[in-house]
């Protein structure tokens, strides 16, 4: 279970202060797929960076009782001027997992072939959308943060994905940012809107794209 | 107890880690890597030492010129790129903050044990090359040179920890670092002893754990051809006090990085 209480974000940029997040509460229970709706800058990623420990809020807790991935996006995670089976090794060392098996894993889920031997900076997003899955996907967290990534993805990633993780990994926990509505709707069970910092639960994933189509 | 033993292992692992990826970034696979950190201070060493050689002739109190700039001038080297690297470190690996077991700490106690092992190589293998040439000897005492090493490693390392959040929290002083490493240039002892001061300033000197490492070292290489000055009690003090500044503001300063 990882609960968010009473999450307060504010950016000072010079004499501007920005609150992106103004008191968001709410818990994700083990299996639980949850979508976070927004639209741009309402504090998706922002939220996503601070459950999965990249940043600290400015005030309110947050509590981790169970694995939690790092935000899986285009660009976290991994270190741009080194090669894919770089980052693969530096990953497994710090998640402590033998190394033959992660380059196994990562040689077959992401089929990137000798461009794992280039620097990830070179990567076009799709790739690194395979990169980034394979190698949280390796190391087997309870609660997954995406945020966005998966769409970027083409038809024989998205279907790797469903294999891999939505019917391979029903168990886990899940936490979707996404503007892809079809996505949230496939996958999610629960959504979240996130408006003017607040962060309002639904239990219908239908009347949250409703609530969020509206805004 | 048991969850602190879990989490030094993991930090243990963590360090490792960022070791071998920071080599692997910094020289890249196809350059000559580790060889760099060792042959830059050398080289300058080398150079500094034949100029001097020429200016003020080949020994100074039966002290070869030569040795006496490579012993001052590699712990200099260490503390210029520590300090050099410690400027905006959490930005430029902000990356890295994507997993939670990498702790801003990391960074510095990495940056500053590469730059460590770097410049220890380098001075024994300055040694070593010299000492076949006859101007390096063989050091007289072991113990008193590592207790230098250490002393000096400790400051470097703390002023590292507070520097790093400083430069951070203001443009300022991130634009002055690169200027403190002049500044300290007087107080570390590189190029004087300080037996060659007045006592009242030797007195001063004494805050400076940097002169008390350099003066140990010098006496672990030279032995009783030099009369070392140092006050242990006063260098842990400083850089500890300074440890913990650095450690404060650190924690402060995490809470405000953004990661793009």
């Amino acid at each position: 279970m990882i609960i968010c209480s009473d999450i307060y974000k504010e950016y000072h940029v010079g004499k501007v202060t920005k609150s992106v997040l103004c008191g968001v509460d709410f818990s994700i229970n083990p299996r639980e797929r949850i979508g976070l709706l927004g639209r741009n800058g309402a504090g998706k990623s922002t939220l996503i960076r601070l459950i999965g420990g990249v940043e600290m809020p400015t005030s309110g807790k947050i509590t981790r009782k169970m694995s939690c991935s790092w935000p899986l996006g285009f660009s976290g995670g991994f270190q741009g001027s080194l090669t894919g089976y770089d980052n693969a090794r530096f990953i497994a060392r710090i998640y402590d997992k033998p190394y033959s098996e992660m380059r196994a894993f990562v040689e077959e889920f992401t089929e990137l072939g000798v461009n794992l031997h280039m620097p990830v900076k070179q990567y076009s997003s799709g790739m690194r959308a395979r990169l980034a899955f394979a190698l949280s996907l390796a190391i087997e967290f309870e609660c997954y943060l995406i945020d966005e990534v998966i769409m970027v993805g083409d038809k024989n990633f998205r279907e790797k994905c469903k294999k891999h993780f939505f019917e391979g990994r029903r168990d886990r926990a899940l936490l979707l940012a996404s503007h892809s509505l079809p996505t949230v709707r496939q996958y999610c069970n629960r959504a979240i809107v996130l408006d003017n910092g607040v962060a309002q639960m639904y239990e219908d994933v239908n009347e949250a794209i409703a609530v969020y189509e509206a805004l | 107890m048991k969850s602190f033993s879990q989490g030094l292992r993991v930090q243990v692992k963590v360090i490792k880690a960022l070791i071998v990826r920071e080599l692997v970034t910094r020289f890249g696979r196809d350059n000559i890597g580790f060889l760099w950190i060792v042959a830059e201070p050398l080289l300058f060493a080398g150079l500094v030492g034949f100029v001097w050689t020429f200016i003020r002739g080949v020994d100074k109190g039966g002290i070869s010129v030569v040795a006496f700039v490579v012993t001052g001038y590699i712990p200099l080297t260490f503390l210029r790129h520590s300090f050099g690297r410690s400027a905006k470190i959490f930005q430029s690996n902000s990356a890295l903050l994507y997993h939670r077991q990498v702790k801003i700490l990391d960074f510095i106690l990495v940056r500053v044990t590469i730059e460590a092992i770097g410049a220890m190589t380098a001075y024994i293998f300055a040694g070593t090359v010299l000492y076949f040439f006859g101007s390096f000897p063989i050091p007289a005492n072991v113990g008193s040179l590592i207790l230098g090493w250490f002393v000096y490693v400790f400051f470097v390392m703390s002023i590292s920890t507070a520097l790093a959040p400083l430069s951070e929290m203001s443009e300022v002083i991130e634009k002055l670092v690169p200027v403190s490493v002049y500044i300290a240039i007087p107080f570390s002892g590189v190029f004087n002893l300080a037996e060659w001061l007045t006592p009242t300033m030797r007195e001063v000197l004494m805050w400076s754990p940097m002169a008390s490492g350099m003066e140990l070292m010098r006496y672990g290489v030279f032995g009783d051809l030099i009369t070392p000055y140092y006050d242990l009690s006063k260098a842990f003090g400083v850089s500890l006090v300074l440890l913990l500044v650095g450690l404060t503001l650190c924690r402060r300063v995490r809470r405000m990085i953004t990661v793009s």
